[in-house]
């Protein structure tokens, strides 16, 4: 097991030897473009990153994967555009609300299909999350019909210059959102009492539930932080995005490799995934035709199930009888 | 699956046996009862809609023996379907002296080869690693569709591709195809039957119930779950073939994920692990929207809006789906299965009855 170990370790060092050796030769061969690219690749990046922990706060509660996760950032942007570009709301109120909406749904899509599927397999639940995401993009487009919508930025203004690069303002917002709402994650898994129940209840449930830790509530509570997390990042990728009713699907997708990327299961690994994603996606629409730029995600995806199956920061899982 | 140990027996054969033989017999006669009726009373025309389920069942019934069998769910089978399609209609209208039917045959084997490259690593693996390659290869799939443009004609697909035809006789009507379709599946019926009897279909079995266990009996079952799998994705290039020399043209359209979702469903529906019921969930879910379509013309004064397919088909797909899981989540055949044992009892209770009275 120990030269299995140091193989990994190896992997993973040149993994990110290699990228970083692959952002020095961007920078250091186009200049400024390159560094246009990587801070734009940063900016979906951080989208991806969340959706990839709401991914993954879902996978380690229940081992489900959550096919309507893209669903919940759909749903964010469309409900920003109702509130805020046609209702006229200030943005932060619309945010609140919006967000306010979308958690509210996931949670409560929890208790009326996921709750009620606890005695089932685990093939049995994913695929009823299928149907949660086909009736919840359905639904969308009956509302708010086929064509993508525009979402006003949070903050007027130009383009913002650094160091020959230019940035659209509402890439600071997403960074700033981002960086809170990881730290937020952090907190309420290793500062608060049901969030610390709620690892415990990851890695043995069992346990868990013996010293008191409801399954029934981190299920629920899981649901809840992976619907706020989309939304959330549905809404501020939303005035760059232009998102319509089947935006999610391909926003869930990303999310998702992402989230094998870094290690299912594992918040850094979430941010560390879609960081990596964001950045070699937009360096390939650079270079390639921009039709491939949805393959690198997928195949990012299946070399590291090929490779390192548990994910870049994932640790491998036991096997229990 | 004979739990009683008694076997129980159809028609003098065997259950499944018998079972098959009177599928074949109705799917016989679909077309004598169905293409006499005027097209204007059913709104629909029953032999198209068989012919597109055909090529369906070929793909679901191989996923049926991955997801009831190997307890593994694949997420891409419209890329399978897709390579079968792509590498036959390619072939045939590239080289015109391609026969067709080793366009199909071609068709099959890229399917499986490609299927074996991600199984064989994947499926080692313990977990639904396979649902997630699965998915991250059907993307990737209809990416090449659409962008190979040289080779795959880009969005607008591939035109022209010439009707099946096996030693100079042509599949070129709805119905020939029908008959041709339909006879394959059942030959895939009666395989599964097989397979499901044998030593591999034991050990598939107990593979099922506890993974742990079979290992630990001696059944290898890494290897048979990846030779289950890349049997799945033979059968779905076969359907795909069939699909596109059926349509006679094909665009990458038609391979999204909403087709893996699709075939999925489709064995859910009918039940998991059950063959018939993949079949069941075929004929189900392929006749479900033309009959939502026909309802006003059937039934006078159902509002138009509520069969407006195209607005309300995906909502009412999310839910049925949702609502199977949690209520018949053995499936359709299961639930029929159930039903007739149900008033089987009746009846026999019923029997007993009317016996006993006859002797007070």
């Amino acid at each position: 097991m120990v030269g299995r170990d140091a193989d990994n370790r190896i992997l993973v060092g040149g993994a990110a030897a290699a990228f970083c050796v692959l952002i020095v030769a961007t920078l250091v061969v186009k200049g400024s473009t390159g560094l246009q690219w990587i801070m734009s690749g940063m900016t979906v990046g951080s989208i991806y990153a969340l959706i990839a922990m709401g991914f993954s706060v879902i996978y380690s509660s229940t081992h489900v994967i959550n096919f309507a996760q893209g669903e919940f950032s759909m749903l964010g942007g469309v409900l920003m555009f109702s509130l805020v570009t046609r209702g006229h709301l200030p943005t932060w109120l619309g945010f609140i609300i919006a967000v306010l909406i979308v958690t509210a749904i996931g949670a409560g899509l929890e208790r009326v299909a996921i709750r009620p599927m606890r005695n089932h397999s685990v093939i049995s639940v994913i695929i009823v999350t299928i149907g949660l995401a086909i009736a919840l993009r359905a639904t969308a487009k009956w509302i708010w019909g086929t064509d993508p919508v525009r979402v006003t930025a949070f903050s007027s203004g130009t383009r913002v210059k650094i160091l020959g690069a230019y940035l659209p303002p509402q890439s600071f917002w997403v960074f700033g959102f981002a960086a809170v709402a990881v730290v937020l994650v952090f907190l309420f898994f290793n500062r608060t009492l049901l969030g610390k129940g709620m690892r415990a209840a990851a890695m043995n449930p069992d346990a868990a539930s013996l010293v008191g830790v409801s399954s029934s509530t981190s299920s629920l509570v899981a649901w809840t932080i992976a619907a706020a997390l989309g939304s959330a990042a549905g809404i501020v990728i939303a005035p760059i995005i232009l998102p319509s009713f089947s935006s999610g699907a391909m926003l869930g997708l990303k999310g998702f490799s992402a989230a094998v990327v870094g290690g299912l299961g594992s918040a850094p690994g979430a941010v560390v995934g879609g960081l990596v994603l964001g950045v070699l996606e937009t360096i390939t629409a650079g270079v390639l035709p921009t039709g491939y730029k949805d393959a690198i995600a997928f195949l990012l995806l299946i070399l590291v199930l090929l490779v390192r199956p548990q994910g870049l920061l994932g640790r491998a899982e036991d096997v229990k009888v | 699956m004979d739990r009683s140990g008694v076997k129980k027996r159809l028609l003098g054969l065997d259950r499944e046996y018998g079972i098959l033989l009177v599928i074949v017999a109705f799917i016989f006669t679909v077309p004598l009862w169905s293409r006499p009726i005027p097209g204007s009373v059913l709104h629909m025309d029953i032999v198209n809609i068989m012919c597109l389920a055909g090529t369906y069942a070929c793909a679901v019934l191989g996923l049926n023996l991955l997801v009831g069998y190997a307890g593994q769910i694949s997420l891409g089978h419209a890329a399978f379907f897709g390579i079968g399609a792509y590498t036959t209609a390619i072939l045939c209208t590239r080289l015109t002296w391609y026969p067709t039917w080793l366009g199909v045959l071609s068709g099959m084997v890229l399917a499986g080869v490609i299927g074996w490259l991600v199984g064989v690593p994947v499926l080692r693996l313990k977990g639904h690693y396979l649902a997630m390659a699965t998915l991250g290869l059907g993307e990737i799939a209809f990416i090449l569709f659409t962008q190979l443009k040289w080779l795959t004609g880009g969005t607008v697909g591939v035109l022209n591709i010439p009707p099946l035809s096996v030693f100079g006789f042509a599949f070129d009507s709805d119905l020939k195809f029908y008959y041709l379709v339909w006879a394959v599946v059942a030959l895939i019926l009666l395989f599964s039957v097989n397979l499901i009897r044998s030593r591999v279909g034991r050990g598939l079995r107990a593979l099922h119930s506890s993974e742990i266990a079979a290992d630990a009996m001696g059944v290898p079952t890494a290897h048979y779950k990846i030779r289950v799998f890349v049997l799945s994705t033979v059968l779905a290039g076969l359907g795909g073939a069939f699909f596109a020399h059926f349509q006679r043209y094909i665009n990458p359209e038609t391979f999204i994920l909403s087709l893996s979702i699709l075939f999925v469903t489709m064995v859910v529906v009918g039940g998991m692990g059950d063959i018939w019921g993949g079949l069941v969930g075929v004929i189900f879910l392929a006749f479900l929207p033309p009959v939502i379509q026909a309802l006003p013309e059937w039934i006078p004064g159902i509002p138009e809006g509520l069969t407006n397919f195209g607005n309300y088909q995906l909502i009412l797909y999310g839910i049925l789906l949702i609502v199977f899981m949690m209520f018949l989540p053995r499936g359709i055949a299961h639930g029929l299965e159930r039903g007739a044992a149900f008033t089987n009892r009746r009846y026999r209770l019923l029997a007993d009855h009317v016996k006993a009275r006859k002797y007070e």
